[in-house]
């Protein structure tokens, strides 16, 4: 108990219980903003406290108590600020607060919280940096990185939000479950979203690279708290499939792999394993929704075994077409397009994908790479390498630029 | 919390500024029943006339005119209201998907300014 902690550590246990910390005041106090300084305040408390004494030995009941003497503070301040009082000093925690050990002290309110930060009222764009930044603890300028916005932007809409919630009267509710439909695939969009953007980054060293463990705890934390919900369960089982190929999706020289070139004895089975549960659970309980077909999808990718499986190119084609009955979207018929190319040739894939609006979609890399690959297959090299190089311009992260100059490099004399 | 739900509709699709035709009178017993069942989170409500009863008192450069017409021309005009006072945003939104209305339209929920202690509506 008298070791001290790094800071390191403190950054650590500071985010591992801030979600629920600050869900658990928010709910108290329906005040966002009372929870975030109240949570803040209450680890600068704690890394001056633990500093000096060593940690408690239960550092989340102990945040959480102080969080809540300080949130009852900081009231206190706001009022008497209004009437011109001088502010009363913080209570300090007690003996007690430092021999806690009751972890259930802390209601969980994470799932009331991710659907106030996912209302309708609030705009799209604003849902997931709401999300990510209160129930993950993600700082404004990570949210900001990760939606290539200025800091100064995100935070004033993130005010905007915030303020949007207290004004328009968003209430602290899980909502009644007839209004699940439209407000959790919200929040699975939202989570989805924030997922993607881990995901396109091979090597995980990106600006995003954080978000897959975080999408990774939300969709376990979503499906253990709304267990009866198939669409859940299957997203939480994709982001399972897709982490466990993570080991093999880069080569020795940090050159991205595509999906059908990794080795399947590098992807992590006990994660396919994990992923697999979720996915008989989902699969046990609803026909085919979007997001149950993108995660048969990975499931039918992560059944080989060795690099001798030949690849499911024609199940998973298959699984695509009823994919886009579901849900039409240009992710979904670019990515289709890449499986027609094996299923019935490259001619076949560049109609369906020149069919796409291409004034939208170029500046979205896996068109152009999509579109590059096609064309090198049917030798029109300068098409491919004006592809090629569009994608290159976007300056996406290390691995994938590898790989598209190495593919752009193979033209050459061809 | 309070908050005004504002009914906006084609109100060419109601026969005439005053509002008489078949239409009216099919979405009319519509809202007795809604009405009846907001119950006492209703605080209030009604349907207007025709825009082409409109009088605007606009001020301008701070000279104040009165035209006749609405305040602006637009696709969609607003209708009717209800005042209504529930627990929070879903309860508001949960109301207004229930609102009738003739053909296509829109529902605004604004949530009324709270009035300082002591003074009614």
């Amino acid at each position: 108990m008298s070791t001290p902690v790094g800071e390191g550590a403190l950054d650590d246990a500071f985010r591992a219980v801030g979600g629920r910390i600050r869900a658990a005041l928010a709910a108290r106090y329906r005040d966002l903003d009372l929870a975030e300084e109240a949570f803040a305040e209450s680890c600068l408390k704690a890394a001056k406290a633990w500093k000096d004494e060593g940690p408690p030995r239960d550092t989340a009941a102990w945040l959480y108590r102080v969080a809540e003497r300080t949130a009852l503070d900081i009231l206190r301040r706001r009022r008497t600020r209004t009437e011109n009082r001088p502010d009363e000093p913080a209570s300090e925690p007690t003996a007690e607060d430092r021999l806690t050990s009751d972890d259930a002290v802390i209601p969980d309110e994470r799932l009331k919280l991710i659907f106030v930060c996912c209302h309708p009222a609030i705009g799209g764009e604003s849902r997931a940096a709401l999300t990510l930044k209160l129930v993950c603890g993600l700082t404004t300028g990570e949210v900001a990185r990760a939606f290539l916005l200025s800091e100064t932007t995100l935070a004033q809409r993130l005010v905007r939000a915030k303020r949007n919630i207290t004004e328009a009267g968003v209430g602290f509710e899980v909502p009644e479950p007839e209004h699940w439909a439209a407000r959790l695939s919200a929040v699975l969009s939202t989570i989805e979203i924030a997922y993607a953007k881990a995901h396109e980054d091979a090597a995980g060293s990106g600006r995003h690279a954080g978000f897959a463990r975080e999408m990774f705890d939300l969709t376990a934390l979503l499906a253990e708290m709304l267990p009866e919900e198939a669409e859940v369960l299957a997203l939480a089982a994709t982001v399972r499939f897709a982490e466990a190929r993570r080991p093999a999706r880069i080569d020795s020289t940090g050159a991205m792999i595509p999906l059908v070139e990794q080795d399947p004895a590098l992807w992590s089975q006990p994660m396919i394993a994990a992923a697999r549960g979720y996915c008989a659970r989902a699969l046990g309980m609803s026909g085919p929704g979007p997001r149950i077909m993108q995660m048969m999808i990975h499931a039918l990718w992560c059944g080989r075994r060795s690099v001798a499986d030949p690849p499911p190119w024609k199940a998973v084609l298959a699984a695509y077409d009823i994919l886009l009955g579901l849900r039409d979207d240009p992710v979904i018929r670019i990515n289709r397009a890449v499986a027609l190319a094996e299923v019935q040739g490259a001619e076949a894939a560049l109609i369906e994908l020149d069919r796409l609006d291409a004034d939208v979609l170029n500046d979205f890399l896996p068109f152009l790479a999509a579109r590059a690959d096609v064309l090198s297959r049917l030798g029109r090299h300068d098409e491919a390498r004006i592809s090629f190089d569009r994608a290159l311009a976007l300056g996406p992260g290390e691995a994938e630029r590898r790989f598209l100059e190495r593919r752009r490099a193979d033209l050459v004399g061809k | 919390m309070q908050y005004m739900l504002l009914i906006y509709e084609n109100e060419e699709i109601f026969g005439g500024p005053e509002k008489t035709g078949p239409l009216m009178a099919e979405i009319g017993p519509k809202h007795f029943a809604l009405i009846g069942e907001m119950g006492a989170a209703r605080l209030g409500g009604g349907g207007l006339k025709g825009t082409a009863f409109a009088t605007t008192v606009r001020r301008e450069n701070g000279e104040q005119t009165i035209h006749d017409g609405p305040f602006a021309e637009t696709k969609e005009q607003l209708g009717g209201y209800y005042l209504i006072d529930v627990p929070d945003l879903d309860a508001a939104i949960a109301l207004a998907r229930r609102v009738p209305l003739g053909r296509d339209g829109a529902i605004e929920i604004r949530p009324l300014i709270p009035l300082p202690p002591g003074v009614t509506r």
